[in-house]
C-alpha cells in the first residue's frame, strides 16, 4: 500500500473532514435559516455519492450514461418498498438496495459490450424512460404516478429526525464514498478502467478482460447510485417519478463535466457548484432579471445550466478541478512561469 | 377481425406520415454525422424553433396580406428557410468551429447543452401559452376504399420523399456532395485534395437546419398545439436514426417509417385490443431500439467499422 498516493499531499485531508463535520455548527451560528441550507447540502451530498460513481463509469471507463437518474430511481423505490412494505431495517436496506441497483447496472452493462459511444448513451437514455414507465406500471408497490411516502430512517437505534441528523449521516457516507472511489481509481481495477477508456484494443491486447471490467464498472457505478437512491428516498420522505427526469440524468453529467472528467475531486466540486448554483445564485439572478422581462422559473434554470455547460466545454474542458490544478502549478512556478501555458 | 385490420391499415398510413417526420429529423442527424462525425442532439430543438419561427411569419404575413391564403404560407415557408440558413451558420460558429478536435463525449454534451438552451430560450421568449398552428390544407381528407387519409399527411409524405430524393441525389451526384463524403471519410486528406473543409462543414449545418425547420413547419399543424414539448420528438427521432444505422440516408428513412408505424399502431388499435400495450406504448420505441441494437450494434443499414489500434 505504501506509495499509492505519493504524488499527493494528504495532510489537509483530516482537516477537511473535521471541517465538514464542524460546518453545520458554523452555519447554525451564522444564519437563522440554517435548516434550509442544511437540506440543500444534504441533497448535494447525495448527488456527490452518485456523481462519484458516474465519474468512475464515464470519466474513468469512458462509458457514457444518460440514464443515471434511473439508477437513482430504482434505488429510492427499492429502499422505500423494502423498508416500508417488507419491514426490513434501514441498515439492511443500505446494504441490499445498492446491490440490487448494481445488478441492474450489470444488466445495462450487457449491451455496453457491443454498443459504443453515443449508441450507448441512447441505450441508457432509453433505459431511463423504460424504468420510469415501469415504476408507473407497477403501481401496486410504487403508488404509480401519484408518488410514494417514505418513512424516516433509523440507523442503529437512532432515528434520523431532521436535516441536522441527516447531515452527519449523509456526509459520513459521502466521505466513505470518496475514499472508496479513490482507492478504486488507484488500484488494479482503476488502471484497467483507464486502459479501457484510452484504447479498448490496446487494453484487450494487454490482457484486460473487456467484458468483465466494463460490467464491473457498471456494477460499481450502480452501487454508488443505489446508495444515493436510498439516502434520497429517506431524505425527501416523498418520491415520485417526476423526480427522476431525463433532465436529471443530464444534470449529473453536467456536474461531472463542470467539475472535470476523470477526477474524483472534480465530481465533488462540480456537484457542489451546480447544486449551490441551482439553489442560491439562480434565484438571485432571476429576481434581478424578472424586473425587466417575464421569466418562468422552470425555463430560466435550464437556460443557465446549458450556458454554463457550453462555456465549460468550449473554454475549460478540464473543468473546475483542471482550473485548480493549473492555478496551483502557476503559483508553484511563480516567477518563472511561461505565460502561454496557463491561459 | 376486419375492424382490427382496417384500423391497422388506417393507422399505418398515419404512421407513415409520422415516420416521414421522424425520417426528416433523422436526416438532419445523418447529414451532420456524415460530414463532421458530430451527433447533434439539438435537432429536435432546431425543428421546434423552425415551427415557432414559421408561426411567427404566418401571423405577420397574414396581417400584411389581410387574410390567410396560399401565398402567405409560401412566403412564410421561404422566410423560415432563409432564417434556417442564418441559424445554421450561427450554429456552425458556436458548436462546430470551437469543438472540431474535441472528444465525442464533449461534443455530445455541447449539443445537449445547446438543446437545453434553445428550448428554455424559446419558452422564455414565446411565453408559457401554447400556440394553435394553422394548417395550409385545413381539415380536408381523401377517401380511398375504407380508409381516410388527411391531405396534410399526404403532403408530409410527398415533401419527405422529395427532400430525401434531393439529398440522395446531392450526396451521390454533385461535386459538393462528393466533397462532403470525402470530408467525412478523412477531413485532413480532403483538405489536402483542395476541398474547402470549413465551407463544407458550414454547408452541412445549414442543410441540417433547413431540414429541421422544414420538418418543424410540416409537423406543427399535425399537432393540435405548439409548445416546447415538441422538441422531445427530436429525442424520439434518435431511435429512428440509430435503428437504420447512423450515417445512412436510406437507413434514416426506413428507421423513421418503422418507428412511426410501430408508435401509431401501438397507441391506437392494438391498445384497444390488448390492454397491456397501453402500459408501454410511449416506451415501445425504446424497447424496439434496444432489442435491435443488441442484435445489430450498428443498426439495420449501418456498416460495422473496422477497429484499428
Amino acid at each position: 500500500m505504501k506509495g499509492r498516493y505519493v504524488d499527493e499531499n494528504l495532510k489537509w485531508i483530516p482537516i477537511l473532514i473535521i471541517a465538514v463535520y464542524l460546518f453545520p455548527f458554523l452555519l447554525k451560528s451564522a444564519t437563522f435559516s440554517y435548516k434550509y441550507y442544511l437540506y440543500i447540502l444534504n441533497m448535494a451530498g447525495i448527488y456527490i455519492i452518485l456523481t462519484v460513481g458516474l465519474d468512475l463509469l464515464s470519466g474513468f471507463t469512458g462509458l457514457m450514461s444518460l440514464g443515471h437518474a434511473a439508477f437513482l430511481a430504482i434505488g429510492a423505490y427499492t429502499s422505500a418498498i423494502l423498508v416500508d412494505q417488507a419491514g426490513l431495517p434501514f441498515e439492511l436496506s443500505l446494504i441490499i438496495t445498492p446491490i440490487i441497483v448494481g445488478l441492474f447496472g450489470f444488466v445495462i452493462g450487457f449491451p455496453a459490450l457491443r454498443i459504443e459511444g453515443m449508441y450507448l448513451g441512447l441505450t441508457t437514455m432509453g433505459f431511463g424512460f423504460i424504468v420510469k414507465r415501469l415504476i408507473i406500471a407497477l403501481r401496486e408497490w410504487t403508488g404509480g404516478s401519484g408518488g410514494l411516502q417514505v418513512s424516516k430512517a433509523s440507523l442503529f437505534g437512532i432515528t434520523i429526525k431532521n436535516d441536522w441528523d441527516n447531515y452527519f449521516m449523509i456526509y459520513t457516507f459521502v466521505i466513505l464514498a470518496i475514499i472508496i472511489a479513490r482507492r478504486i481509481v488507484k488500484s488494479k481495477l482503476g488502471r484497467a478502467f483507464m486502459a479501457i477508456r484510452d484504447s479498448e484494443q490496446a487494453a484487450q491486447a494487454s490482457g484486460i478482460n473487456l467484458a468483465k471490467y466494463k460490467m464491473l464498472s457498471f456494477f460499481i457505478s450502480g452501487l454508488f447510485a443505489g446508495f444515493a437512491g436510498v439516502l434520497f428516498a429517506h431524505t425527501n420522505h416523498f418520491i415520485s417519478t417526476d423526480h427522476f427526469d431525463i433532465l436529471l440524468s443530464i444534470y449529473f453529467i453536467v456536474m461531472v463535466l463542470v467539475g472535470g472528467m476523470s477526477s474524483i475531486y472534480g465530481a465533488v466540486l462540480g456537484t457542489l457548484f451546480i447544486v449551490l448554483m441551482e439553489n442560491m445564485f439562480i434565484p438571485l439572478f432571476k429576481d434581478g432579471l424578472s424586473q425587466y422581462m417575464h421569466i418562468e422559473a422552470g425555463d430560466f434554470q435550464p437556460f443557465i445550466f446549458g450556458l454554463i455547460m457550453l462555456i465549460f466545454i468550449i473554454f475549460q474542458p478540464l473543468g473546475l478541478y483542471g482550473m485548480w490544478l493549473k492555478m496551483r502549478i502557476y503559483w508553484k512556478l511563480f516567477p518563472f512561469n511561461p505565460r502561454k501555458r496557463f491561459t | 377481425m376486419s375492424d382490427l385490420l382496417s384500423g391497422l391499415l388506417q393507422e399505418s398510413i398515419s404512421g407513415i406520415a409520422l415516420g416521414c417526420i421522424y425520417a426528416l429529423i433523422a436526416l438532419g442527424f445523418t447529414l451532420i454525422y456524415k460530414a463532421t462525425e458530430v451527433v447533434n442532439f439539438a435537432q429536435g430543438e432546431i425543428m421546434m424553433v423552425g415551427a415557432y419561427v414559421n408561426f411567427f411569419f404566418v401571423t405577420q404575413f397574414t396581417g400584411m396580406a389581410g387574410g390567410l391564403n396560399g401565398w402567405v404560407f409560401l412566403a412564410a415557408l421561404l422566410s423560415s428557410i432563409l432564417f434556417a440558413v442564418l441559424f445554421g451558420i450561427i450554429l456552425d460558429y458556436i458548436i462546430n468551429r470551437p469543438l472540431k478536435d474535441a472528444p465525442v463525449f464533449s461534443i455530445i454534451m455541447a449539443t445537449i447543452s445547446l438543446a437545453i438552451i434553445l428550448r428554455s430560450l424559446t419558452a422564455m421568449i414565446a411565453g408559457p401559452i401554447s400556440l394553435v398552428p394553422v394548417s395550409p390544407f385545413g381539415d380536408s381528407t381523401i377517401k380511398a376504399g375504407g380508409i381516410v387519409i388527411s391531405v396534410l399527411d399526404l403532403a408530409i409524405i410527398i415533401c419527405a420523399i422529395i427532400l430525401m430524393g434531393l439529398f440522395f441525389f446531392f450526396f451521390n451526384k454533385t461535386r459538393w456532395g462528393i466533397a462532403m463524403k470525402a470530408t467525412s471519410a478523412d477531413s485532413e486528406a480532403a483538405q489536402l485534395m483542395g476541398i474547402p473543409v470549413k465551407q463544407v462543414y458550414r454547408m452541412v449545418w445549414v442543410f441540417a437546419a433547413i431540414v429541421g425547420v422544414i420538418s418543424g413547419v410540416l409537423l406543427a399543424p399535425r399537432m393540435a398545439l405548439l409548445d416546447t414539448t415538441m422538441s422531445f420528438l427530436g429525442l424520439k427521432a434518435f431511435p429512428a436514426a440509430i435503428l437504420g444505422g447512423f450515417g445512412s440516408i436510406p437507413g434514416a428513412v426506413v428507421g423513421g417509417i418503422i418507428l412511426g408505424i410501430i408508435e401509431t399502431v401501438s397507441m391506437g388499435t392494438l391498445s384497444f385490443h390488448f390492454a397491456w400495450i397501453k402500459e408501454i406504448n410511449d416506451i415501445i420505441v425504446w424497447i424496439v431500439l434496444i432489442a435491435v441494437l443488441m442484435i445489430r450494434p450498428d443498426g439495420l443499414f449501418g456498416i460495422a467499422k473496422v477497429k484499428r489500434v
